[in-house]
């Protein structure tokens, strides 16, 4: 049998069961005493055992055995293997390089003989009695499967796409109450017909139906993306059920695939333009067709990228430990929402910019216990990531409790760039990011070598904006610090607005337009030594994007309109010369040539084939 | 053989779009009605395999038709169409037995998968 055909997916797998290895050591050390952590270690080094065997990888299934075989000793009295909580991690790491070199270029030659030896150490060291024995192969005791309870709680999560969550919500209710009551509902039905809740609900259900039918029954619901009952049972159902309904796609295929559909919604449009000044009643019939079937498959693939955020989470745990460790910090580090779902697009993007948040959050504003001890806070600093989404958008924020940005820092480096004058006593917070954003500029006093290295601040910020996202920061001297990721759910294609200025057409994302009017010149005041429209008595601050794209040429005469752009509670009135119509446009994002004003967010090819910038939202208003 | 579908809505353009979304997928539309009390009595008459429902009509609302033809056959197998931002409405229609709704604007895609879900 040729084995390369299944090295990707044993590679993927892989991953997986060993990310769970990880997941469930930094819980063991979270809980000690705990048994579950231990044995879904035990459960995940078990699988990759198997799969690592039957690639014919010896010593990855070795060590794996022997580990499994320490961990199996240890299920009985997890405490006791406290002190080579650090042997685990290690062995984890090295199975996991282990897998990616043995996939390369067959038999690994890692040698593990030094861990092993550790792990023999180790062994012995815990062996809850004084005399024990390895354990033959199959003789690991079956873990118990509970007695079926009379009430059993089940947990759904509605996919956070879906339109009306709260009645695709009611609709799994009903479907559960077919096999026993209801109740200890949560949240309230009250609070699910206002769709107050972020998709997840649970609920308590009587009776002895097959947990298999009742989840069955649950995910008939449509739009449902997890349903599980109690602990142990409900993981072996959703696993054989979520196996049969799920393939492996290789990622690269999906992005080719949403490359040609890209293409596809912009041939569209043209072909709409073409259709609609046509005489032909048949053309126009089929461009509608075809029109309809591309926003269906658009939908499709955008659904088919939506990944759920755990998938980069997932690493983030071991980053702020291992950092944390490092510094010589106590951090606890908290996540949530991580079934909360995002392009694969931006995913993979916000990897990098999130861990250096991450750092930023440990190194500059956890202090070190006793610097907590001193100021009355609890000597374990907080650090949290939490993901959550509406209809449209992604909210990810990392918050810490330690020490808040040093305004005064931070004052008189806005100073001296001049974005504040001299006298100035304080800086603004919308002026707080722009600074810390400056490229170069740090708050530590020294650069260290943790938050030191990789993106800067500037490069974090850039990087999502051009993905569309908005970044916000909160912070209070001695109390922490909140950054907040404001990320659209899906990237690729949008809505935009075309504008025309002198020779060239814009693109503005309709997500940051309130409406479009036409602009007076005869109504401006000054606001704040600004141009301001004065539009229904409230005064807006006028970009007259002529002149800061620097467009000479002469303008046609007639009528300017004017596009309200609003990010949060701002607004600005950007005037242009004219508006060309909406269409949906494929965001290529691009790194901006030196020089470029920052102002645009990346770039598109319009449904003739032209190409335009795309305006950024966030940097005019 | 194919699924039998009785169509409720007061808009014939609605009507029309529906019916085309399910007749392309080989479904076959045995009625239409365009009031609540309508398609109680079209449903009784006909006996559909599947009803797709409006839930604002003149003349005894989608809601209202729901519970009347569920009482008479509690396995009636009811579509809900509904508009963005009527979701308690939904809600209702969901407590008075209706099965699975779609919200407008269709996806074809979408209206099936409902469909599928609801005839099983």
């Amino acid at each position: 049998m040729d084995l390369s055909r299944y090295a990707a997916l044993f590679v993927t797998e892989s991953r997986e069961q060993l990310g769970a290895c990880g997941q469930a050591l930094l819980e063991w050390e979270r809980r000690p005493t705990a048994t579950e952590p231990v044995v879904t270690l035990f459960r995940a080094m078990h699988t990759f055992k198997g799969m690592a065997a039957a690639m014919g990888y010896a010593n990855l299934t070795e060590l794996a055995h022997r580990t499994e075989t320490v961990l199996d000793l240890l299920r009985s009295d997890p405490s006791s293997g406290r002190e080579i909580a650090d042997l685990f991690f290690r062995i984890v790491d090295a199975l996991e390089q282990g897998a990616g070199v043995a996939v390369d270029g067959g038999d690994p030659k890692l040698d593990f003989a030094p861990l092993l030896a550790e792990l023999d150490e180790a062994s012995v060291a815990t062996a809850p009695t004084g005399s024990w024995a390895i354990p033959v192969a199959g003789a690991i005791p079956p873990v118990a499967t509970p007695p079926v309870a009379a009430s059993r709680l089940i947990q759904v999560v509605v996919a956070p796409g879906a339109t009306m969550r709260g009645a695709r919500a009611m609709l799994a209710l009903r479907k559960a109450e077919a096999f026993g009551a209801v109740s200890a509902l949560r949240p309230s039905l009250a609070a699910l017909e206002q769709e107050e809740f972020d998709g997840r609900f649970s609920f308590q259900l009587a009776g002895s139906a097959a947990a298999a039918q009742i989840l069955a029954a649950v995910r008939s619901a449509g739009d449902i993306v997890e349903a599980s009952i109690d602990a142990a049972e409900a993981e072996r159902v959703t696993e054989a059920a979520g196996r049969g309904r799920q393939i492996r796609i290789d990622l690269r295929r999906l992005d080719a695939l949403m490359g040609h559909v890209g293409e596809l919604v912009v041939a569209r449009a043209r072909l709409m333009e073409l259709a609609e000044t046509s005489p032909e009643p048949e053309l126009r019939a089929v461009a509608s067709r075809i029109a309809r079937v591309t926003a269906d498959l658009h939908g499709e693939v955008v659904q088919a990228r939506m990944t759920p955020v755990w998938q980069v989470f997932d690493r983030f745990p071991r980053v702020v430990r291992d950092l944390a460790r490092q510094l010589g910090k106590r951090v606890r580090f908290e996540v949530e929402g991580e079934e909360t779902q995002l392009d694969r697009a931006i995913l993979d993007d916000i990897g990098e910019p999130l861990i250096h948040l991450l750092r930023n959050a440990v190194d500059h504003g956890i202090e070190l216990p006793a610097e907590r001890a001193r100021q009355g806070k609890p000597e374990e600093g907080q650090v949290r990531l939490s993901a959550a989404s509406d209809r449209t958008t992604v909210l990810i924020r990392v918050s810490d409790d330690g020490r808040g940005v040093d305004r005064s820092k931070v004052l008189a480096e806005a100073v001296q760039a001049g974005l504040l004058p001299a006298e100035a006593g304080e800086v603004p917070d919308e002026l707080l990011l722009r600074v810390l954003g400056r490229p170069g500029f740090t708050t530590a006093a020294r650069l260290s070598d943790v938050s030191g290295r990789g993106m800067g601040m500037d490069a974090v910020i850039s990087r999502l904006r051009g993905l569309g996202g908005v970044v916000e920061i909160e912070t209070r001297m001695g109390q922490g610090t909140t950054f907040t990721l404001r990320l659209p759910m899906t990237l690729a294609i949008v809505r935009a607005l075309v504008a025309r200025v002198g020779d060239e057409r814009y693109a503005i994302p309709l997500a940051g337009i309130a409406e479009t009017v036409e602009f007076h010149p005869d109504r401006v005041a000054a606001l704040e030594g600004r141009e301001a429209f004065v539009l229904r008595e409230r005064l807006i601050p006028t970009v007259r994007l002529r002149e800061r794209l620097g467009v000479t040429g002469p303008r046609q005469p007639g009528r300017q309109p004017a596009v309200i752009m609003q990010v949060g509670e701002r607004r600005v009135a950007v005037v242009v010369d004219a508006l060309v119509g909406q269409q949906e446009i494929v965001v290529e994002p691009f790194d901006a040539p030196q020089g470029t004003l920052p102002v645009f967010s990346g770039a598109t090819i319009l449904g003739d084939g032209t190409p335009a910038l795309i305006v950024d939202p966030a940097a005019l208003v | 053989m194919s699924h039998t579908v009785l169509v409720c809505d007061d808009a014939i353009f609605m009507r029309t779009m529906i019916s085309d979304i399910l007749a392309q997928a080989g479904f076959e539309i045995i009625g239409e009605a365009e009031t609540g009390r309508e398609a109680v009595e079209k449903y009784r008459q006909l006996k559909p395999d599947l009803v797709t429902m409006d839930i604002v009509m003149p003349d005894m609302g989608g809601i209202e038709a729901v519970r009347e033809i569920c009482k008479g056959d509690p396995d009636a197998k009811v579509l809900m169409c509904s508009a963005m931002g009527q979701q308690a409405l939904v809600v209702e229609a969901i407590q008075a037995g209706a099965k699975d709704f779609v919200v407008k604007p269709f996806q074809p895609s979408r209206v099936l998968e409902a469909v599928q879900r609801v005839i099983g």
